[in-house]
């Protein structure tokens, strides 16, 4: 069995620095996989290598069973690419946006009547479909971008930071929609973000990467589940460090953490060890000012990863790769 | 195979984008109209000396062919302006991911700019028949049209293709403003070539437009150019051939070259 992707020391280059160091992966068929990594962690490159809009350095790639060097155009005829930068044609109306998508990808006319109204309906733009999509908010045209992606039925679909800028509301129904056109169509979803939530709620499977490698794989709730089953945050003044090094030890923590005067423990069984920890806490003197209870997140899972916190309101991603 | 339907595909959004840019129309043709109203009327004293070049009629009637060129070199090699913004704004990626090939896009592209350049041609012709430019044969319209097509079919995939390969907006502004011009000029467009020093001359025989221009004329006033029409479109047509294969290769091989 191929999978729907397959790389294989997959690199790009621009000059000195490695967008894109080597990496090996396999996403398998109908599943949505999701990169996860903060801004220029090699992302988007690594998109546009799957994609066949650049060419790796070395290593490489097989898409829906097919070499995206050598045969390119085989590729492009099974997969949709939703680009991190909008790319809906403001001049044009939604319902003509769809159709022009319908002749790139050389849909039958009948057919895409009918699909293009079905999509309409599905991203709620039905009632607007004949004004300029000049005229539409950002996740409208967000919308529209990723339907234009799914018309032509790819069996692999990539979407590239499919909700950047979009307040959770909007980000909720974009969701939905890619959800419920998952189950509808069943086609392999190739997703990349820096929202660990996007990544929790949607993905089967969980890729992290970091400056142009790969840090870890699994599913969402196996990493999770690696971190142990509850986060305890305490606050411990100037003696967070002590307290942690004497956590370090106890049974049923996974691991610890300190930032500043706080102490943030992966344990199994939170409300079960808090009181151990009161206990340990009083024999080494340490009050603890303050203590919250919660689940990891992918935040926390990509913490554990890479050593830095994902930067949601990062520097602004910079324009794409041409110069102009 | 499906070449004809991807370049449709193409030409179709490039018309729909046209339609809905209607200003667009209206300023493109202010400086034609001005050139023609204005320097025709400027230069109506020229005409013994175009007489003694051998045409016979008004300057107006003599250089409104060169209006005509005029706007389809400008319309034309300026239409590529758009491949920039698709570049820049996605559209150009839509493309390329797509089963499309990229010849068909620089194709689309082109058919789409050259028939926008006889649109603004024939306004063009609207406006001289207004200002009593006669025809020798209104019939000649529609050739007149064609050879319009055709040249513009040329400097536009020049246009589409430094559009395609310019590694920012400066570069395609500097080399479309430095082929532009010169182009009108160094052409028989406001006239005769026999009017021009020796070595002007020479260039103009190496101009497309040139041979365009002369085509054009003859068809308007009936008064032989001096180079017979066969020769001239064929000489137009090699270089129209030419630049679509060498466009459609280099858009093929340069478009998504990151940089
Ligand atoms: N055309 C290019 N020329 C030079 N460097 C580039 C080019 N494209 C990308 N890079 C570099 O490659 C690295 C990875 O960029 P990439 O766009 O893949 O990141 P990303 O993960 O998509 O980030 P973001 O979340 O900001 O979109 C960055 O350091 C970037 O500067
Ligand atoms: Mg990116």
């Amino acid at each position: 069995m191929t999978g729907a992707i397959e790389a294989e020391s997959l690199s790009k280059s621009f000059g000195e620095t490695k967008s894109v160091d080597g990496i090996t992966f396999r996403v398998e068929e109908s599943e949505i996989y999701g990169f996860l990594g903060s801004n220029g962690a090699g992302k988007s490159t690594t998109m546009m290598m799957l994609t066949t809009l650049l060419r790796p350095t070395s290593g490489s790639a097989r898409v829906a069973g097919f070499d995206v060097v050598r045969e390119a155009s085989r590729v492009r005829s099974h997969i949709g690419f939703v680009q991190q930068e909008n790319a809906v044609d403001e001049y044009l109306t939604g319902r003509e946006n769809l159709a022009l998508q319908a002749k790139l990808s050389r849909v039958e006319r009948s057919d895409a009547k009918v699909r293009i109204d079905e999509l309409l309906d599905t991203i709620g733009l039905a009632d607007r479909q004949h004004d300029a999509a000049v005229t539409y908010s950002g996740g409208m045209k967000k919308r529209l971008d990723i339907a234009c992606g799914l018309l032509h039925r790819p069996s692999v679909l990539f979407l590239d930071e499919p909700t950047v800028g979009l307040d959770i509301q909007t980000r909720r129904r974009i969701w939905e929609s890619i959800r419920r056109m998952h189950r509808e169509h069943g086609m392999t979803v190739f997703l990349s973000t820096h929202y660990m939530e996007e990544a929790d709620e949607l993905c089967d499977r969980v890729c992290i990467i970091d400056e142009g490698k790969i840090r870890a794989v699994g599913r969402p709730g196996e990493m999770k589940g690696r971190m142990g089953r509850d986060v305890i945050t305490m606050e411990a003044g100037g003696s967070a460090r002590r307290l942690a090094d004497r956590m370090g030890t106890m049974r049923g923590v996974k691991s610890v953490d300190v930032r500043g005067d706080s102490v943030t423990a992966y344990v199994q069984d939170g409300a079960g060890m808090m009181p151990a920890i009161f206990g340990e806490a009083d024999s080494l003197g340490v009050t603890i000012r303050a203590v919250s209870m919660s689940k990891p997140s992918m935040d926390d899972v990509y913490i554990s990863y890479t050593g830095h916190q994902i930067r949601e309101h990062g520097p602004e991603p910079r324009r794409r790769k041409r110069g102009i | 195979m499906s070449f004809g339907p991807d370049v449709y595909a193409i030409f179709w959004r490039e018309m729909k984008r046209y339609r809905k840019s209607k200003s667009g129309v209206l300023i493109r043709l202010i400086q034609p109209a001005v050139w023609i109203i204005v320097v025709g009327n400027t230069f109506a004293g020229t005409k013994p000396l175009i007489q003694a070049a051998g045409f016979d009629g008004e300057y107006i009637e003599f250089m409104a062919a060169g209006v005509i060129v005029l706007t389809a070199i400008f319309t034309s090699i300026f239409g590529g302006v758009n491949t920039l913004w698709d570049r820049r704004y996605g559209f150009m990626n839509k493309a390329l991911v797509s089963p499309i090939s990229r010849s068909s896009l620089a194709l689309g592209k082109m058919l789409a700019i050259s028939t926008v350049s006889v649109l603004q041609a024939s306004l063009i012709i609207g406006i001289s028949l207004a200002i009593g430019v006669q025809f020798s044969d209104y019939a000649m319209i529609v050739p007149i049209m064609a050879v319009v097509l055709l040249f513009s079919l040329g400097f536009s995939g020049i246009s589409v293709m430094v559009a395609a390969t310019a590694k920012s907006q400066e570069a395609f502004w500097g080399i479309i403003n430095f082929l532009g011009m010169p182009l009108f000029m160094i052409s028989p467009a406001l006239f005769p070539l026999e009017l021009l020093p020796e070595w002007l001359a020479s260039l103009a025989k190496l101009n497309p437009a040139t041979y365009t221009i002369l085509m054009v004329r003859e068809m308007m006033t009936g008064v032989p150019s001096g180079v017979p029409a066969a020769l001239s479109l064929g000489i137009l047509g090699a270089f129209v051939a030419v630049v679509v294969v060498v466009a459609g290769w280099t858009f093929t091989r340069d478009v998504n070259r990151p940089f």
